[in-house]
Order: C-alpha cells, then structure tokens, then sequence
C-alpha cells in the first residue's frame, strides 16, 4: 500500500516558528510521525513520499499549495493520504483540511486526518472528511495515530465506518440510515432508564443550533414604504403554475396583485402538505391579508402595497435549501424597491 | 383491570366450508365472511384473498394491518366505539391468531391514485425482510364502496369492514386451547411492592390535528379527537381495540397491529415483570393545529401524568408529520421542568442529510432522543409474481419493478417504535 504524509515544518523537522514560511518541499520515505503511522499500518504499508511545508507558506499561498500537493500525490500512485496530526494548530489544520479535502475529491483516494476540536480547520472540513479527534496534546500523538491507522485500514478495505465515538473521528454533522437490530420502542425505554438512574447515555440525535437572526432596523417612515408580502403557506394560483412542490420545495413563485382588491378562493390553492390548508383555502387573506393592506394603502398607513406578492412552500425543507431561496427573494426584493416586507407563516 | 391474551399461533391461512382453526391452520368460508361484510350496504362488493409469509407478492395500497383478535363472552368488547358501544377496552380474555395479520386495502383506481401505489406489503425481497410484517401470514381484505358515496363514507366502511373482518377470523379459535396465555401484571399508579423501582410513565400522541379529522373518522374509543384533551387510559386500553390509527399519516407508519402490540406499551410491561421498573400508566394525547391548541394540549398532558401518575420518568412518541415533534418536545420539557425524566423519539426529516436541517427542538433537558430514519432509504425491488391490488387497475403498477422508499413500504417505518430503521448522525 502506497501512502502519501504531508506534516508541517515542526513535524518534519525543518524548524520552529522560525521556519514557518518555508516553502513545500518532498522527501522519499517516513518522516517523524510518519514513521509511526507507517508502523500502525503493519506490513505492506509504505509512506512512499513525505511532503513538508510551512504553516505561512501554506495558509498564504494556499491554492498554489493545494495544486501542487494533488499532483504530487497523484505521480506517486498513493493510494492513501494522511495529513498531520495537526492537533490545535491552526494555519496546520486549515492547510491540512484544503489539502485533504481536494486530494479526496480530485484523486478519489481515502484519506485522514487529525485534529482537535478547536482547531478551525475542524470546522471548515468536518462535514467533508473524516477527521480524527486529536485532542490539543502533541503526547497523545501515538494514541492518535494508532486511530487514524485503524479508520485508513477500515476505509482502504471498503468496511463500513462505525459512528464518531466508535472510530474517534470528529462527528461530521452528516446522517445517515441505518438498520440496527433492536426496535425503536426499546431502545426509547433502554435510554429512559439509562438517564433516569444516572448512567451514561448516548443520545441518537445531537443537539444544534441556529444561527442568531438579528431583526432589521425599524422601517423610518413606513406611510411612505412600498410594502411586499412574501409566504411560506403555499398560496398559489389554481393550477399552481411554477409547480412548487408542498413539501421540501424547491421553488418559490411571484404572483401578480394588480388591479387586484380582493383574493378569490376559486382563484388560488395551496401546495403545502403540512397544515390544515381549509381555512386559507375558503379566504385567502387569512395567509396573504391583501384587503387589509389594501386599505392601509388607502389611508395611507403604508406608501404602497408592492404589486405581487411572493410564495413558497415551508414544510420539511433543508435549510440548505432555505438559504439558497431566501438570497434569491432578497435579490427579487431588492430588485423592485421594497422597502419593508411582510412575512407570513402557517 | 385486568387483560389474558390467549394466542392461539397460526402458520397458514386457506379458504374452506368451514370457518375454524385446525391446529395451526385457519380455514375461512369465504361465502360466510362476505355476507357478514355486505351487510354494511355501503358496499357493493368485497375481494379476500390469502397471501403467505414470505411470498413473492406484492399488495397494496393498504388501509391498515390488524392482528385478528376477539373477545371472549363476559369480557370488553371487541373494538369499541366502532364495532360496540364505547365501553372502556381491556378486560377479560382476547383470543388472538398469533402469527396472522389483516391487511385491509383502500380502494383506489389508478386516476384516484394518479397511478401512485401507496402504501405497499411487501413480502419478499430486499425490502419485505425489514418489514416485521412479511413472516406473518395474511388475509387480505378489500372491500369496494359504492362509488357515489363521498370519500369519508368509504373509508368509514373499509374501516369497519377490516375490524368486522379481524373479530370473525379470531372467533374461529373461541373454544379452543390456546398454546399460551399470558396475563399482564397488575400496573398503574397505586401498584404496591414496587418501592426503589423508577416508576414509568408512556405519554403517546394519538393524531396530529394538522389534518382536521374526518366527521365519522375513529380514532379512540370512535371519536374523532375533535374537542379532544389528553387523557389518561390504562395500557391495556391501546393493546386491546381502544385506539386506532387515522386515515392520514405522514412521515411514519402506524397500523392497528402496533397499537395491538404496542412496542413501547409492551416493553415497559416486560420490564416492568422483570422488575427493572414500575410501570404506573400512560397518557393519550394528540398534536395540536396550533399554538394555542399545542400550550393547552401539552400542559394539560404533563399535568395528567404528573398529578395522575406520579412518575419518576415517561417515554414519549409523536403522531403525523413534523410539527408533532414540538408538541412531544414541549410536553417533554414540561415534564422536565418538574422533575420527571424523559426519553422521545423523532423522525428524521433533514432531506439535505446535514443535522443542521435536522433540528425540531432545542430544549437542553430533552436530550434523550431516539432518531428513527427513512429518508434515503431507497430499494429497487424486482417484478412481484403475485399481486394483490386494492383496485384491478394498479396491478401492473404493483407488480412491476420499481424504486421503492422506506415510507411506502408498511412496517418499515413506525412510529409507534416497532421500526428498526434508525438515523444516525456520524
């Protein structure tokens, strides 16, 4: 088996801090903790090439780097690549993940890597490899190598990965399906008890967060504000033209309001597969409250009512998904002048 | 309280002169069954067929699954609220035909359908081996509504069709020795004898009221849940005929058969024999329509089981779709807030595979999640040499080969915690 190492300047030798701007060079064979990844690996194992470069170097010439180190991998016929570990150092993991992260998609090889928690190459590449936690003590580092050389061998023989806390890797913030063989229910009771008599357990779904929205700043004069409503109830014209699909939608639509004062029920539907769509359906206002706004226009509570109005559906969508609609209805909004929107929900 | 379950195993189902069990094999008069069915004269015909474990057969698209069960003279009756008066379920002695199940169709023609199958029994192949209910044998029932009828008129009648159905299979074994009787142990709040042993309680949601019920849908003891507040019943309530899935489900499978044999019900009683714990009750709660509706549901829920039951710990499961999980979540944290542990289980619903779209709830005290998956879990299931179709018109739907997901397959996925399918986050 033919294995490609890239370590930084401290670990392949060159130097300290001092060498940090040292640029990529190759050695043939094992090199530091090359040398006991190498023998982890047991027989037939060979570190063929070692790559060093230094963290500066690495971080400011960042691409140069990348291209050079997936061209050598590729002439030396590696079959694996291993980076680091990298422990907390930072530029060393930043480098370390791009590396890995175009080694893997570019040559298709397995690869590993290390690092710690903190290290924030952790997590810019968590979700696309598999990076072994480290911890932040170089002393651990043979503990460490002892797990990277376990999950290569596992992925160099296509075995199935066990979980982060089986292998030691990162978790990736990935899911996937899996048969396991005790049933649901049981495992439910099996993790009750476990909590409610104070033993360890492992939840099956970890804990995440959203990232903070703040609200905008007030509309100043919102009498002389072009007002916009957008939705995510799934009000749609009959027919529902842009096929916006009811669950996990990929779509959004911009329907017309002009010359409108009034929505019709025998108008419109709604393509959302996650409420009780009754209510909206006998009055649309109750999603997309056009006469109201229509008489705040006539008092002249608000400037304008913008003459269409956005929709989508909101149920069950990946927030990749979301995002990605979300910047183009603000394009869209931007585009027209809008200076305050309206947003419904169900 | 008190329920004996007399199983009586069968291994193979034919169609005979006689309806009764002969050993181990049940015959069925067919003749005698369908005029028992077209009774009910909103329907105008009715098909019944036999399919064996693990056939190369593919039926569909199915209504429910139901264990043939009766009750003994003297005892509850059999499905109440549907088949009786709404008399409280689980006492006396229920025969059971254990090994067998009732697979009830919807009848859908293809332009009903728009050519989708539904929900499919799969009974063989790749897919049929993760389903609980390909070793089972099965009587199929599919009964056809007289076609003016509205669609709730129709499924009120398959409804009743496929519990009238269970009940006259199951009196078959009405005086015969059963191979096993088991009697639950004596369970509840006030059970003595049981001190150091964490008392459990299971707070289960039964609908999700993102749908509004059907007017003459059943759902326990055959009301519709419109009006309803969580309420406490017994365990052996939902083993024996008291709940019953609705018409529509989303994201996870619950079939009759899996109130019948509850997984979390019947875990809790085997380690509440094995004295691993007190099992003291449980709660019947539904999802709310909206936040209103979802406050009072959940505080009234948490209260029955704190006040009622006095738990050291609950289980809980949702019902339907995505926003149930809140109204789980919320009642959790609820029952946290007052001391009481808690363990949930949800489905997964992140379709971009990322747990960052996996988040339903963020309560720091909820963190004993059971995540059940499905989302991309995908069969190429090959051509089927059998079908058994809810309307001629899907056959050749059914039967060809096809990409199958794990939601359209029955006892894949289950929300009443048979499923074995789990996501899990690496």
């Amino acid at each position: 088996m033919r294995i490609v190492h890239y370590v930084n300047q401290f670990f392949g030798g060159v130097g300290g801090e001092e060498a940090a701007g040292s640029p990529l060079e190759e050695r043939a064979g094992a090199v530091g903790p090359g040398l006991l990844f190498e023998q982890m690996m047991g027989e037939g194992a060979e570190i063929v090439t070692t790559l060093i470069c230094g963290d500066n170097h690495a971080v400011e010439h960042q691409d140069e780097v990348v291209a050079s180190v997936v061209d050598k991998v590729k002439k030396a016929r590696a079959e694996l690549f291993v980076a680091g570990p990298c422990f907390e150092a930072g530029r060393y993991g930043m480098a370390a993940g791009a590396i890995c992260a175009a080694v893997q998609s570019e040559l298709g090889i397995p690869v590993v890597t290390g690092m710690s928690e903190e290290n924030p190459g952790t997590d810019l590449y968590r979700e696309s490899l598999y990076i072994i936690d480290s911890g932040r003590q170089t002393a651990e580092m043979r503990g460490v190598m002892v797990k990277m050389a376990d999950l290569s061998k596992k992925m160099m023989n296509n075995e199935k990965i066990g979980s982060p806390s089986e292998e030691g890797y990162l978790i990736r913030g990935l899911i996937r399906d899996e048969f396991v063989e005790q049933t649901a229910g049981r495992r439910l009771v099996d993790m009750l008890l476990a909590k409610v008599k104070g033993e360890p357990f492992e939840s099956e779904m970890v804990s995440t967060f959203f990232e903070p929205i703040f609200m905008s700043v007030a509309v100043k004069d919102i009498s002389n504000a072009k007002v916009m409503v957008i939705t995510d109830g799934g009000l749609v014209p009959k027919g529902n033209p842009d096929n916006i699909e009811g669950m996990a939608a990929t779509r959004w639509g911009t329907y017309n309001l002009e010359g409108l004062d009034d929505l019709k029920s025998e108008d419109y539907e709604i393509s959302h597969g996650g409420y009780d769509p009754k209510f909206v359906q006998e009055d649309p206002h109750r999603l997309v409250p056009l006469d109201a706004l229509r008489e705040l226009e006539k008092e002249g509570a608000i400037g304008e009512l913008h003459n269409e109005f956005i929709s989508t559906s909101g149920l069950g969508n990946p927030l990749s998904n979301t995002r990605r609609m979300g910047k183009e209805m603000v394009e869209k909004v931007k585009e027209e002048g809008v200076d305050a929107v309206i947003l419904t929900s169900t | 309280m008190q329920l004996t379950l007399a199983r009586h195993p069968v291994t193979e189902i034919n169609f005979g002169d006689k309806t009764r069990l002969d050993g181990t094999s049940l015959l069925v008069d067919a003749e005698e069954l369908r005029a028992l069915l077209l009774a009910d004269d909103r329907l105008q015909s009715v098909d019944l067929e036999t399919v064996r474990a693990g056939e190369n057969c593919r039926v569909g698209p199915v209504f429910d699954i139901i264990e043939p069960r009766a009750k003994e003279p003297g005892s509850s009756p059999d499905f109440p609220g549907i088949l009786n008066t709404p008399a409280t379920a689980g006492m006396g002695t229920t025969h059971v035909l254990d090994g067998a199940a009732v697979t009830v169709l919807i009848e859908g023609s293809v332009a009903d359908t728009e050519g989708r199958v539904g929900r499919v029994l799969e009974m063989s192949g790749p897919a049929g081996e993760w389903s609980p209910y390909s070793s089972l044998q099965h009587f199929i029932v599919a009964p056809h509504a007289r076609p003016e009828l509205a669609t709730h008129i129709k499924l009120n009648a398959t409804r009743r069709a496929g519990m009238k159905a269970v009940v006259y299979l199951a009196q078959a074994a009405m005086g015969e020795t059963s191979a096993e009787t088991t009697t639950f142990d004596a369970v509840g709040p006030m059970v003595e004898g049981r001190e150091g042993l964490p008392r459990v309680a299971y707070v289960g949601q039964i609908f999700s009221r993102q749908r509004s019920p059907e007017i003459d849908e059943k759902v326990i003891y055959g009301a519709n849940t419109n009006g309803m507040m969580p309420l406490l019943l017994h365990p052996d309530e939902w083993l024996d005929g008291a709940i019953v899935p609705s018409y529509t489900l989303s994201l996870g499978g619950a079939e009759t058969y899996f109130y019948q044999n509850h997984p979390v019900i019947t875990d809790l009683y085997r380690r509440h024999e094995a004295g691993e714990l007190s099992f003291v009750g449980t709660v019947a709660t539904i999802a709310g329509s909206d936040n209103e509706d979802r406050d009072r549901n959940c505080q009234a829920a948490a209260n029955l089981a704190k006040w009622s039951l006095k738990p050291d710990a609950a289980v809980l499961t949702k019902f339907g779709g995505g926003v149930p999980h809140s109204d789980m979540a919320i009642t959790a944290n609820l029952l946290e807030g007052a001391g009481i542990r808690t363990a949930v289980m949800v489905s997964d619903m992140a379709k971009d595979r990322r747990i960052e779209s996996a988040l339903l709830f963020n309560f720091p005290d909820v963190d004993a999640i059971v995540y059940c998956g499905g989302v991309d879990t995908i069969w190429k299931v090959p051509r089927a040499e059998r079908v058994v179709a809810g309307h001629p018109d899907l056959t050749e739907a059914l039967a060809m080969s096809q990409e199958i997901g794990a939601a359209s397959i029955v006892g894949i996925l289950n929300q009443q915690g048979a499923t074995r399918l789990r996501a899990v986050i690496y």
